[in-house]
C-alpha cells in the first residue's frame, strides 16, 4: 500500500448531511486532519450547520459551537479569551464559515478579530454564493455567474459585479499567516494547516469549495473543477507569512479560463467576449501575485 | 465590609470584580461607559485577573461572552439602549445555549429622536429573549443583585443569562454610599462556576445544534422550566445573602406598606425611592397607600401580584416605557397575572418618566389620587397637558 | 361536497419532487379546483429523500398538515421503495405511481393497490432534461400521473408547465405528453412483504442538555445514492486517491491496504471513480 500523503486519523465523521460531492465537507475533513483533536470549531449559519447533522448527533470528532451567521470572528475571540482565562493550553481555535458569513455579513466581526490579534484560525470556505439557502449571490460570487438572484435573462447575464477580494481585505489587517487552499490539492492544504497550527496570532484560510448543485455540475467533477480553477489561475495557491508571499503551486503556463468555465452550468451563458474579459483580469492578477512573491 | 460612595456604574464594576469574572467584553455607549472603563482599570492594574476583549460592536460583545461561557468561563458585559438592541439576536443565543452570562444594562431611551435619559424601552424590548431581568432601585441594590444574579444564572437547575438593569443617570451617574462586601464573604456566597454542559477541549460534542420540530419544542420547554425555577431559587439565594450581609431586597417583589393598602402602585427601578417618600406622606395624612416594587420582571412574579390583589382593591402599574399599540409592558403583565386569579381589583396604567423625564413626588401623588378617586382611563400618560375632554371631566 | 384528493410525492433533492407538487396544484387550479401544495420542510440536500404534498378539492382546503393517508403516492425514483416507507398510509383504493424501468407487476410493495409505472428517466434524458446520472423527471412523471389517474386534465398540466416551469418549457411539455402515453397501469394484487426499512437516524428521547454528543455515524446515508462504486481490486494500485478525495469519509482499508467502500455512508457522488488514476472504480446503478 502506498504511503498516505495526508494524516490517517479522521476527525470528520461519516453519516453527515452534505450533498454528494460536497467540497466544504472535504475541506472540513482536511482542516481537522491538519489541526488534530485538540480543536474547538465555531460554525455560523452556513452549509456546515446542516452538514453536521441534527441534535443529538454531530459529525465532528472535536468540540463544536454554533454561532449566528455574522459573528464568527467574535466567537473565536471569546473562545480564546476563555481558554486563556481558564488556563487551557494547546488548544486550536477554528472559525469555519461560508463566504456570505465572512465576506458579507461577517466582515465586521472578522475585521475585529484580526485587529485585536486573536490567537485563532479563521477559515472561509468559498462556495461563491449563499448555498444553504439555495444559491443566492454573495459578495464572493464571481462576475458572470448565474445564481437565483442573478438570473440569466434577456437583459441580465448573471452577476454584474466582480468577486470581493477577501484575501486583500484580510491581508490589509496584517495577519501572521494567510493562505489559499483547495481540497483538490490535499497535501498542500494539510501542509499549510499544519504550518499555521503552530503559529500564534490571527491566521486565515481562503478555501476553494466547489458546490455541485449551486455551480451546476455533476457531483463527480468536484476535484477536477478545483484543479482547473487553480491551474487556470482563477484560484492560485499561495501563502502569506508576515507579509512574505509564496506561491505554492506553479504548473508552468496557466491553462485558459475557458476550461474552467466550460465545466459549470452557472457560466454556460457566457460568450467569448465575457471569457476574454475574465481571462485578461486573471492573467493580470496572476502576474501581480508573482510580482508580490518576488518583492518587485 | 467597606462603605464607599460610588455611582451605580461603579457598583456594577465592583460587583463584577468581586464575582471574579474571567472574561469581560464590551463596547462603549453612553451612559454605560464608565462601567467598562472601571473594569478596564481593574484588569490593567492586575486587581482583576480577567481577559477583557475589546470588540467592534455590542453584537460581538455578547458573542464573546456566549462563546467564552461555552468553554466554562464566568463572563460579564454591560450596555445600554441602542447597544442592547443590537445585541438582541445574541440574547436569544445566550438563553438557548444556556449560557449564564450576566450583563449590566443602563436603561436609556431608544432613538429617534436621540436622547440619553432613563427609559425602560431598551430592556422591555428584550423581555422575550429568555433572560432573567432585574431592575434595581439603588446603587446598593445594583451591587448586591449582580452578585445574586451570578448565583442564580449559574444554578445547575437554571443555567440562564441574567441582566441587572439600572436607570440612566438616576443610578448610573448618581453617587451614593454603597456597602462593599469583603472578597472572602463574596467567595463563600458565590463559588466558582459549575461548568456542566459546556464544551470540553478534546471531547466531541456540539453546543447549539439544529433540530426538527419535535426536538425544538423540547429545547424551548427546558428553557421555560428553568425560568419557572427562578423565583424559588432567588428566595433561597437572597436568604443566603442576607445571612452574610444582613441585606435583603425583597425577593421577586418588594412590598412597601402594602399589607393593608387600599391603593398600591406597582413600580420599577429608581421611581420607587421617590414613591416611598410619597407613601409615607400620604399615610401620615390618613391615606392607606402602598407600593409593590417589581425587582424581577422575567420571570414575571405573577404569584406575588395575585397575592397583592387579594389584599388591595386598586392597583396602579407605573411603566417607564410604552408598548405601541398596547399598554405599558408591566401593566400588561399584571393584568395577565390577575386574569386567572380570583381577585380583580381596579387596574390603571400610568406612563411616566419616559426619555429621562423626571418622576416627581407630584406625579406619584397624582397617580395615587387618581387611583383612589375611582376608575380612570386604563392607560394614562402622565405629565402631558390634559386633552380638553379630560379637563372638562376633571 | 366531495372528499379531498390527497397526493404524496417521494423523490430526492434535485429531482423536482417539490416542483412536481406545485405544478400539479397549478394544473388543478386551471381545471377550476381549489388546490394546496407544500413541501416537507426538512433538510433538503441533493440526493437526500424529500417529500412533498398536493391536495385537490372543489372547495378551499381546510387543513394544513402533512398527508398521512394519501389517495395517490408518486415515487420519482424506484430505489426509494427500498429505503423509504413510501406506501405508509396509502388507501386500499389508492394508486401508486413509480418511475422505474421495471414492469408494474414486479414492483415489490407491501400493499395491494393499483399501481402504475413509467420510465421517466428515459423520457427526461430523451428531451435533454437534467443529465443521465441526474435526470429531472418531474414533468414526465406528472404526465404519467395524469395518464394513470386523470387527477387533472392533460391540457391543464400542459398549460401549468408552460406558465410556471422556469426553463426548457417545450421539452418539459413534450416530456409530460410522453409520460401521459407511456404510463402502464395494473390492478391491485397480493402484497409483497418487504424487509423493514433501515433506520435512518437514532431514536430520540427528550434532551437532557443542549449538548449533542452522539456520532453522526449512527445515521446511514446509503439511501441518498442511485449509483454505487464497485472497485475492481485486481487492477487497484492501492494509491489511496479514492480515500483521499472522499467528502463522505466512506472509504476504509482492508488489512492488505486495499480500499473498502463503507456502503452505509457512500452517497454515490462518483468522485472516487473520476479521480482513480488507473480507473478501476466503476459506478453502477443500485439494484
Amino acid at each position: 500500500m502506498a504511503k498516505l500523503t495526508i494524516p490517517a486519523p479522521e476527525l470528520m465523521r461519516a453519516g453527515h448531511s452534505a450533498c454528494p460531492g460536497c467540497a466544504p465537507a472535504l475541506a472540513m475533513r482536511l482542516m481537522l486532519k491538519g489541526l488534530g483533536p485538540r480543536t474547538v470549531v465555531s460554525v455560523p449559519a452556513c452549509c456546515w450547520t446542516v452538514i453536521d447533522t441534527p441534535y443529538p448527533t454531530t459529525a465532528l470528532g472535536v468540540a463544536m459551537l454554533d454561532n449566528p451567521i455574522e459573528s464568527t470572528g467574535a466567537s473565536i475571540s471569546g473562545l480564546r479569551a476563555a481558554a486563556d482565562a481558564l488556563g487551557i493550553q494547546d488548544l486550536n481555535i477554528l472559525g469555519f464559515a461560508g463566504d456570505g458569513g465572512t465576506a458579507d455579513i461577517g466582515l465586521q466581526a472578522l475585521s475585529g478579530m484580526l485587529e485585536r490579534r486573536t490567537d485563532a484560525i479563521y477559515a472561509m470556505y468559498d462556495n461563491e454564493a449563499y448555498m444553504n439557502t439555495g444559491v443566492q449571490r454573495s459578495g464572493s460570487t464571481p462576475l458572470g455567474a448565474w445564481t437565483t438572484t442573478t438570473p440569466v435573462e434577456d437583459g441580465a447575464r448573471g452577476k454584474a459585479e466582480p468577486k470581493k477580494d477577501i484575501m486583500g481585505i484580510v491581508l490589509a489587517h496584517r495577519p501572521v499567516y494567510a493562505a489559499t487552499v483547495n481540497p483538490s490539492f490535499p497535501e498542500d492544504f494539510v501542509r499549510k494547516v499544519e504550518k499555521a497550527r503552530v503559529l500564534r496570532g490571527p491566521r486565515f484560510f481562503h478555501i476553494f469549495a466547489p458546490c455541485p448543485p449551486g455551480w451546476r455540475y455533476a457531483s463527480d467533477r468536484t476535484i477536477e473543477i478545483g484543479k482547473r480553477a487553480t491551474d487556470c489561475g482563477i484560484f492560485p495557491l499561495y501563502e502569506v507569512e508576515e507579509g512574505r508571499y509564496h506561491v505554492t503551486r506553479k504548473g508552468g503556463a496557466l491553462r485558459p479560463v475557458s476550461e474552467y468555465f466550460q465545466a459549470q452550468g452557472r457560466f454556460s451563458h457566457l460568450g467569448p467576449e465575457d471569457v476574454a474579459r475574465v481571462q485578461a483580469q486573471v492573467t493580470a492578477d496572476w502576474e501581480r501575485l508573482l510580482r508580490l512573491e518576488n518583492g518587485t | 465590609m467597606t462603605l464607599k460612595v460610588m455611582s451605580g456604574n461603579y457598583a456594577q464594576s465592583y460587583a463584577a470584580c468581586l464575582a471574579r469574572v474571567q472574561v469581560i467584553s464590551a463596547y462603549p455607549i453612553t451612559p454605560q461607559t464608565s462601567i467598562v472603563e472601571k473594569l478596564a482599570d481593574l484588569v490593567a492594574s492586575g486587581e482583576l485577573p480577567a481577559q477583557f476583549v475589546k470588540v467592534e460592536s455590542e453584537h460581538s460583545a455578547m458573542q464573546v461572552c456566549v462563546s467564552a461561557s461555552a468553554l466554562g468561563a464566568r463572563t460579564y458585559t454591560a450596555t445600554s439602549s441602542q447597544g442592547l438592541l443590537l445585541m438582541h439576536e445574541l440574547l436569544h443565543w445566550a438563553a438557548g445555549m444556556r449560557a449564564p452570562v450576566v450583563m449590566g444594562v443602563v436603561n436609556r431611551s431608544v432613538a429617534p429622536p436621540w436622547s440619553l435619559g432613563a427609559d425602560h424601552a431598551d430592556t422591555m424590548s428584550q423581555r422575550d429573549t429568555g433572560w432573567i431581568q432585574f431592575y434595581a432601585e439603588s446603587n446598593q441594590e445594583v451591587l448586591d443583585t449582580v452578585l445574586q444574579a451570578y448565583r442564580l444564572a449559574e444554578d445547575p437547575a437554571i443555567r440562564l443569562p441574567a441582566m441587572v438593569s439600572e436607570d440612566a443617570f438616576y443610578l448610573s451617574h448618581t453617587l451614593e454610599p454603597v456597602e462593599v462586601p469583603d472578597q472572602s464573604l463574596v467567595d463563600s456566597f458565590l463559588p466558582a462556576r459549575d461548568a456542566r454542559a459546556v464544551l470540553v477541549p478534546g471531547v466531541a460534542a456540539r453546543l447549539g445544534s439544529f433540530t426538527g420540530p419535535q426536538q425544538y419544542v423540547e429545547f424551548r420547554r427546558e428553557v421555560a422550566k428553568a425560568m419557572e425555577r427562578v423565583p424559588e431559587a432567588l428566595r433561597q439565594i437572597e436568604k443566603d445573602y442576607q445571612s452574610l450581609t444582613g441585606r435583603f431586597h425583597g425577593g421577586p417583589v418588594e412590598y412597601y406598606r402594602a399589607g393593608d393598602a387600599e391603593a398600591v402602585l406597582v413600580t420599577m427601578g429608581t421611581m420607587t425611592t421617590t414613591a416611598r417618600t410619597v407613601v409615607d406622606e400620604m399615610r401620615a395624612e390618613g391615606h392607606r397607600v402602598g407600593l409593590a416594587k417589581l425587582r424581577l420582571f422575567r420571570p414575571f412574579p405573577a404569584t406575588e401580584i395575585r397575592e397583592l390583589a387579594r389584599r388591595t382593591d386598586r392597583i396602579g402599574v407605573v411603566d417607564r416605557s410604552f408598548t405601541f399599540g398596547a399598554a405599558g409592558a408591566a401593566a400588561t403583565e399584571v393584568a395577565a397575572a390577575l386574569y386567572s386569579g380570583p381577585h380583580h381589583p381596579v387596574l390603571s396604567n400610568f406612563i411616566v418618566g419616559i426619555g429621562g423625564r423626571e418622576v416627581t413626588p407630584n406625579h406619584i401623588h397624582a397617580m395615587f389620587d387618581r387611583l383612589l378617586a375611582g376608575k380612570g382611563p386604563e392607560v394614562q400618560w402622565m405629565d402631558l397637558p390634559l386633552p380638553p375632554e379630560e379637563v372638562a371631566h376633571g | 361536497m366531495g372528499a379531498t384528493l390527497e397526493i404524496r410525492f417521494h423523490g430526492r433533492g434535485g429531482q423536482g419532487a417539490v416542483v412536481a407538487s406545485e405544478l400539479l396544484a397549478q394544473a388543478a387550479f386551471l381545471d377550476g379546483k381549489m388546490p394546496q401544495s407544500f413541501p416537507f420542510f426538512g433538510v433538503e440536500r441533493r440526493g437526500a429523500p424529500v417529500t412533498a404534498y398536493t391536495r385537490i378539492d372543489d372547495h378551499p382546503i381546510g387543513i394544513r398538515t402533512s398527508i398521512t393517508t394519501p389517495d395517490i403516492v408518486v415515487v420519482l425514483e424506484s430505489s426509494l421503495l427500498r429505503t423509504q416507507p413510501v406506501t405508509d398510509g396509502l388507501r386500499e383504493d389508492g394508486l401508486l405511481l413509480v418511475n422505474t424501468r421495471n414492469p408494474a407487476e414486479e414492483l415489490m410493495i407491501p400493499v395491494p393497490v393499483r399501481r402504475a409505472v413509467v420510465d421517466a428517466n428515459q423520457i427526461a434524458v430523451a428531451h435533454g432534461l437534467g443529465s443521465p446520472t441526474m435526470p429531472i423527471v418531474n414533468t414526465a412523471v406528472l404526465g404519467a400521473l395524469v395518464g394513470a389517474s386523470g387527477v387533472v386534465s392533460l391540457k391543464a398540466l400542459d398549460q401549468a408547465i408552460d406558465e410556471f416551469v422556469p426553463a426548457r418549457r417545450a421539452e418539459n411539455r413534450a416530456a409530460a405528453e410522453d409520460g401521459y402515453h407511456a404510463v402502464h397501469v395494473v390492478e391491485a394484487n397480493t402484497p409483497f412483504t418487504p424487509p423493514v426499512p433501515q433506520a435512518v437516524g437514532p431514536t430520540l428521547s427528550l434532551p437532557e442538555g443542549p449538548v449533542a454528543t452522539l456520532s453522526s455515524e449512527l445515521i446511514h446515508t446509503s439511501a441518498w445514492r442511485t449509483l454505487r462504486p464497485v472497485i475492481h481490486l485486481e487492477k487497484c494500485t492501492r494509491c489511496n486517491f479514492c480515500w483521499k478525495f472522499c467528502p463522505d469519509d466512506a472509504f476504509t482499508f482492508d488489512e492488505k491496504g486495499y480500499p473498502v467502500v463503507r456502503a452505509e455512508y457512500c452517497k454515490g457522488c462518483g468522485i472516487c471513480a473520476v479521480e482513480c488514476p488507473p480507473r478501476v472504480i466503476e459506478m453502477v446503478e443500485e439494484a
